[in-house]
C-alpha cells in the first residue's frame, strides 16, 4: 500500500472492471439500494429515448435528471468506462484534498486514501449499477479539491455544478465558501475564530450566483427552452412524487404518511436538512474542510432519495482525517452497524418485492439501522473532532481526570 | 268507494287527455321514428352458440341540435338517453359492459367489434364554447353511471385518453369534434345493468325479441355484454342497444349435445311480436356440415342464413339439433383459426417491481397484415420504451413497427395522473408470429392509494389491435379485406400486483422515523452547545 505504484495499479484494476461483463452486473442496474430515480441509469436511457422520439422526456415523471445530463448522454454513448474514469477522478480528487490538508506533495497514506474511496463498496457498486451518483459524488469531491486548493473560480464552478445536479448539497456552500478564505489544514487541534474576509465570501458568493444562473439558463435551452425541468428534477427532492424504496429514511414514512399531513412533514423533512448547515458551520469555522464532511455525513443519513453512494462518499472521507481516529468513541459500533445494515438491506428488499415472502416493514427495519449506523458516524465524527481540541494528556495523568460535556 | 270511482274516473280522463295532446303536438313528418329488431344468432365450431340482440331505434331529425326551447318528445327513442345526448352535446357515444374473454381464434369475429373484458366507454362531442369537453365529459359519466347502474363514474382523468386514430369519428361535420375515451376492466355486467337497459325499449321486455332477455340465462352464458352504440347518421341518430352472448348448449346438456333452442338457451320462448317494431327479424346462420335439422323450417338464403319474421310467426321457438349426433365432439384445437390474426399479450416476470409485456402476434394468413396496436395504460405501470424489441422467429425486425407514438402519463391539474398511452403500426409476415416485448415497472403508491383489497392486484385494461386506414385509399381496411384485419380486437386483460407497503402501522412507522432523526439531531445539538470541561476523578 505504500509503494507508489500502488494507486495506478488499483487505478488501472477499476478501468479493468469496467470491460467485465457479468449478468449480475444487468440486474445491479435496478437495485434500489444502489439506484434512486435521480440517479437511476435505466432512467435516464429511457428519457434518451424520448428525446429521441420528440416527446418532452420531463413529461412522464419517468426522468428526473438534469438536462445536462441528458444532453451529455444524447452526444456520447459513453458505456461503462465512464463511471471507471469518474471513480478514478474521485479517488484522486479525494488523494489531492489529503495533500493540501498535510500540506505536502506525497505521502505513504496516498495509497491507503485512494484505496478507501475505489474500494468501498458503498462507492463501487453503485458505480457497477451505472448509478449517475458516481459522477455527482466525483464533483463534490472536486469542488473540495479545488476549493482546498485556494482556486476559487474552479471550485464555485465545481460546486454551482454538483448544486445543479443534486439539490441536496446545497447543505455545502457555506463550508465551502469558508473554504475557500480558509486554509484547509487541520486546526481541529488548535480552534480559532474564523480568520477570513466577509467581503471576500461575499464576492465568492455572488461569483457562484453567476456560475449557477449560467448552468439553469444552459440547463433550460437544453430542455429546450422550457422550466418543467425544475419541478421534475429539483422537484422530486422536495416533495417526493416517487416512492420506490431506498436505504433512506423518507419514503416509507411518506408512503404511510396521513395525506394532509403530507406537506407539513415534507417541510420539516427539507427544513430539518437544512438546520444543521449554521451550528456546524460556527462550531467547525476553524475547519471548514472538517464541517463539510460532517455536513455530508447529514446527507448521507437523512438525504431524500438516498443511495449507498452517500454514506459511501462520508465513510471515504474519514481517511482524510487521520487525527481524529484515538478520539472515536465507538467506531467499531458504527462499522458493524454498517455491516449489519448493508447484509440486512438487499436480503429484506429480495424477500418483499422478489420473493414476495416478506413484508415492507423488514425493510423498513433494515433502513432504519442504516439510518442509526449514518447517524453514529456523525455523532462519533462530531464528538472527536471536538474532543481533539482538549487532547490526551501525558501517559502519567491519564485516569486522574476526564473530559465532559456540561 | 264512491270517492275511489271518481278519483279513478279523474286519473282515466287525465291520462287519456295527456295522450291526445302528446300526439297532437307531434306531426308524423317532423319527427319520425323507426324501431327495428334483431337477433342473430351463430352456432359456433366449439359447440358454443353466439346470440346477438340489436335493437335499433332511428330518429329522424337530430336530437343533439334542437333548441332549448323546444320540447324533447320522443314516442320509440328512450328520453332518459335524449336528455343525455342533448345536455352534453354527444355527436357519438358507445358504451360496454362486457364479462369474459372474446375467444377470437374459435368465435371469429364478433357482430359487435365492442367485446373488452371491463367497461368501455367513447364519446364524440362538438367542441363548443360553453363548456369544455372535460367538464362534458364528466357530466356523461356521471349521467350514464345513473342510468345503467355502474362504476362508470370512476373513469375518471386517471383512465381517460384521446386516440382518435382507434375510434374514428362515423361521420363527417364541418364543427370540430373532440374524442374521449377510457375503460375499466375491473368492472362486472350484471342484472342490475340490464334492467335498466332494457327498460330503454319500446315493449321493454314483455313482447318481441327482448323477451328473450332472460338475466338468469343471460349472466350465465361463458361471455356476455351490454352495448349502446349511438351515431349521428345523414337523417338523424340512430340508437343501436346490443346484447351479446356466447351460450354453451354442451355444458347445459352436460357434456353430450351441442342442440339448442330458444328454450333451452333463455328457458323462454317469444309470444307476441313488438307491435311499433317496424321489423322483428329472427336470422340463424346455418353451419356448413349438414347433418342438423332447423326447426320451424325455413327458407335459407344465400349466405346460409335461416331468416323469421316475428310480425308473422309468432309465438316462436327456433331450435336446431344434431340428431345423428350421439355425442358432441370437440374439435382439434389448432384445427382452424377464425380470424387472420391470433393475439396473446402476457406479464412475464416475479418480481413484485420489474417485470415484461409480452405480445404475440401470429398471422394465420398468406398475406402481411398490417395492423394498428392502441395501449392505454394507467400510471401503476410504466413502460420503459426504450427497452422495446421486436422479434420474429427469434430475430430482430424493428423495421416492422412505424408510427410509434408514444405519450407518458402525466401528472394533472388535480393531481391524478393521466394514463400513458402507446401507439404503433405494426407488419406481422405471412405465417409467422410477431413478439414486441417491452419492460414495464410497477409503482409504489402510498398507503391510501391502494384499493381495500390490495393483495388482489390490479386490472390492465385490454390491450386494441385496429385497422389502419390507408390515407392513400381513402377508405379503412378496404385493401385485401379477406386477408387484413375487418374491425378492432381485444386481447384478453391482464392482472398485476403492486408491491404493498403495510397497511396496519401508519402511527409506527411516523413514531419510529421521528425517535430516530430527533435521536441524531438530539445528540449533535447536544456535543455542539454544551461546554466542554475537565472533572478530576478522585481516587
Amino acid at each position: 500500500m505504500e509503494s507508489p505504484l500502488f494507486l495506478p495499479t488499483l487505478a488501472a484494476c477499476r478501468l479493468l472492471l469496467a470491460w467485465v461483463q457479468l449478468p449480475v452486473l444487468d440486474g445491479l442496474q435496478l437495485d434500489h439500494q444502489l439506484t434512486s430515480p435521480l440517479t437511476s441509469y435505466f432512467r435516464l436511457k429511457e428519457g434518451l429515448w424520448l428525446y429521441h422520439h420528440g416527446v418532452d422526456p420531463y413529461l412522464g415523471g419517468v426522468l428526473k435528471h438534469s438536462p445536462l445530463f441528458l444532453s451529455l448522454f444524447s452526444t456520447v454513448s459513453p458505456g461503462r468506462v465512464a463511471w471507471a474514469l469518474s471513480d478514478i477522478v474521485g479517488a484522486w480528487a479525494l488523494v489531492r484534498i489529503w495533500h493540501s490538508r498535510q500540506q505536502l506533495g506525497q505521502s505513504r497514506r496516498d495509497g491507503l486514501v485512494g484505496a478507501a474511496y475505489l474500494l468501498n463498496p458503498y462507492i463501487l457498486l453503485p458505480s457497477l449499477a451505472s448509478s449517475t451518483s458516481t459522477f455527482e459524488n466525483a464533483v463534490v469531491l472536486l469542488t473540495l479539491m479545488f476549493a482546498a486548493e485556494g482556486r476559487p473560480s474552479p471550485a464555485l464552478l465545481a460546486l454551482a455544478l454538483s448544486i445543479h445536479l443534486s439539490l441536496s448539497t446545497s447543505l455545502l456552500l457555506v463550508p465551502v465558501l469558508m473554504l475557500l478564505v480558509t486554509s484547509p489544514t487541520s486546526r481541529l487541534a488548535s480552534p480559532r475564530p474564523f480568520g477570513g474576509s466577509y467581503w471576500m465570501v461575499f464576492k465568492y458568493a455572488s461569483e457562484f450566483v453567476v456560475y449557477w444562473s449560467v448552468l439553469v439558463c444552459a440547463a433550460s435551452i437544453m430542455a429546450g427552452g422550457v422550466w418543467n425541468w425544475m419541478h421534475e428534477s429539483w422537484g422530486a427532492s422536495l416533495i417526493l412524487p416517487d416512492l420506490t424504496p431506498n436505504p433512506g429514511l423518507w419514503w416509507y414514512f411518506f408512503t404511510e404518511m396521513f395525506d394532509h399531513f403530507r406537506p407539513f412533514f415534507l417541510m420539516v423533512f427539507s427544513t430539518h436538512l437544512a438546520i444543521y448547515i449554521m451550528p456546524v458551520c460556527i462550531k467547525f469555522q476553524h475547519d471548514a474542510l472538517y464541517a463539510a464532511f460532517l455536513l455530508l455525513g447529514i446527507l448521507g443519513t437523512f438525504k431524500p432519495y438516498l443511495t449507498l453512494a452517500d454514506p459511501g462518499l462520508f465513510l471515504s472521507m474519514f481517511a482524510v482525517f487521520p487525527e481524529i481516529y484515538p478520539y472515536l468513541r465507538h467506531a467499531v459500533v458504527t462499522a458493524l452497524l454498517h455491516a449489519h445494515a448493508s447484509l440486512l438491506l438487499p436480503l429484506f428488499h429480495a424477500l418483499w418485492v422478489i420473493e414476495g415472502r416478506g413484508n415492507a416493514n423488514f425493510y423498513y427495519a433494515a433502513s432504519l439501522v442504516m439510518g442509526v449506523a449514518g447517524g453514529a458516524g456523525i455523532v462519533d465524527a462530531c464528538f472527536a473532532g471536538m474532543r481533539i481540541a482538549i487532547g490526551n494528556g501525558s501517559e502519567a495523568e491519564r485516569g486522574k481526570w476526564e473530559v465532559v460535556q456540561q | 268507494m264512491r270517492w275511489g270511482t271518481i278519483f279513478f274516473a279523474l286519473c282515466l280522463s287525465a291520462s287519456s287527455e295527456s295522450v291526445t295532446s302528446y300526439t297532437n303536438n307531434v306531426p308524423p313528418g317532423e319527427s319520425g321514428e323507426r324501431y327495428d329488431e334483431d337477433l342473430f344468432i351463430r352456432p359456433l365450431l366449439d359447440g358454443r352458440v353466439a346470440t346477438t340482440f340489436t335493437f335499433t331505434t332511428d330518429l329522424l331529425g337530430n336530437v343533439s341540435r334542437q333548441s332549448e326551447s323546444s320540447g324533447q318528445h320522443y314516442t320509440l327513442f328512450p328520453l332518459t338517453l335524449g336528455q343525455i345526448l342533448r345536455e352534453y352535446s354527444i355527436a357519438e357515444l358507445h358504451l360496454t359492459l362486457n364479462s369474459g374473454k372474446w375467444n377470437y381464434d374459435h368465435w371469429g369475429y364478433p357482430d359487435d367489434p365492442s367485446v373488452g373484458t371491463g367497461a368501455e366507454l367513447w364519446a364524440w362531442m362538438a367542441d363548443g364554447p360553453s363548456s369544455t369537453i372535460d367538464e362534458r365529459w364528466t357530466g356523461l359519466r356521471n349521467a350514464l353511471a345513473g342510468l345503467f347502474c355502474a362504476s362508470l363514474g370512476s373513469l375518471d382523468t386517471r383512465h381517460t385518453s384521446s386516440p382518435s386514430t382507434v375510434f374514428p369519428i362515423s361521420f363527417s361535420s364541418s364543427i370540430p369534434h373532440g374524442l374521449r375515451y377510457a375503460n375499466l376492466p375491473s368492472e362486472n355486467v350484471c342484472t342490475e345493468n340490464l334492467t335498466p337497459f332494457v327498460k330503454l325499449l319500446p315493449c321493454k321486455s314483455r313482447a318481441g325479441l327482448a323477451t328473450l332477455l332472460n338475466p338468469q340465462r343471460i349472466f350465465d352464458a361463458d361471455w356476455h355484454g351490454l352495448s349502446i352504440h349511438l351515431r349521428s347518421t345523414e337523417v338523424g341518430t340512430e340508437l343501436k342497444l346490443g346484447v351479446q352472448a356466447v351460450f354453451d348448449p354442451v355444458r347445459l346438456s352436460g357434456g353430450r349435445r351441442r342442440d339448442w333452442s330458444f328454450r333451452l338457451l333463455f328457458d323462454r320462448i317469444i309470444h307476441d311480436s313488438c307491435l311499433v317494431a317496424t321489423s322483428s327479424v329472427v336470422r340463424v346462420q346455418i353451419p356448413d356440415s349438414g347433418s342438423h335439422t332447423l326447426s320451424p323450417a325455413s327458407v335459407v338464403d344465400d349466405n346460409l342464413t335461416a331468416m323469421y319474421n316475428l310480425m308473422t310467426q309468432a309465438p316462436l321457438d327456433v331450435s336446431m339439433s344434431w340428431p345423428h349426433e350421439h355425442t358432441f365432439q370437440y374439435p382439434h384445437v389448432h384445427e382452424s383459426r377464425l380470424t387472420p390474426l391470433s393475439i396473446q399479450r402476457t406479464l412475464h416476470g416475479s418480481s413484485q417491481i420489474h417485470g415484461h409485456l409480452f405480445i404475440a402476434l401470429t398471422n394465420n394468413g398468406h398475406h402481411d397484415i398490417v395492423v394498428g396496436y392502441f395501449e392505454n395504460l394507467p400510471a401503476l405501470v410504466t413502460l420503459w420504451m426504450h427497452t422495446m424489441e421486436i422479434k420474429v422467429d427469434g430475430t430482430e425486425r424493428n423495421e416492422l413497427i412505424s408510427n410509434v407514438s408514444y405519450r407518458p402519463h402525466q401528472v394533472l391539474a388535480n393531481g391524478q395522473k393521466s394514463p400513458s398511452t402507446f401507439q404503433a403500426i405494426l407488419t406481422v409476415p405471412a405465417s409467422s408470429t410477431l413478439h414486441l416485448s417491452m419492460e414495464i415497472s410497477r409503482a409504489f403508491l402510498k398507503y391510501t392509494e391502494h384499493p381495500p383489497d390490495a393483495m388482489r392486484g390490479w386490472d390492465l385494461p385490454p390491450a386494441i389491435l385496429f385497422p389502419v386506414c390507408e390515407p392513400a385509399m381513402g377508405i379503412c381496411g378496404m385493401q385485401n379485406t379477406s386477408a387484413g384485419m375487418r374491425d378492432r380486437m381485444y386481447t384478453p386483460t391482464l392482472l398485476i400486483d403492486l408491491p404493498t407497503p403495510d397497511f396496519s402501522m401508519p402511527y409506527n412507522v411516523i413514531i419510529f422515523s421521528c425517535t430516530l432523526i430527533t435521536l441524531i439531531f438530539g445528540s449533535i445539538f447536544n456535543l455542539l452547545t454544551r461546554t466542554w470541561v475537565i472533572v478530576r476523578v478522585e481516587d
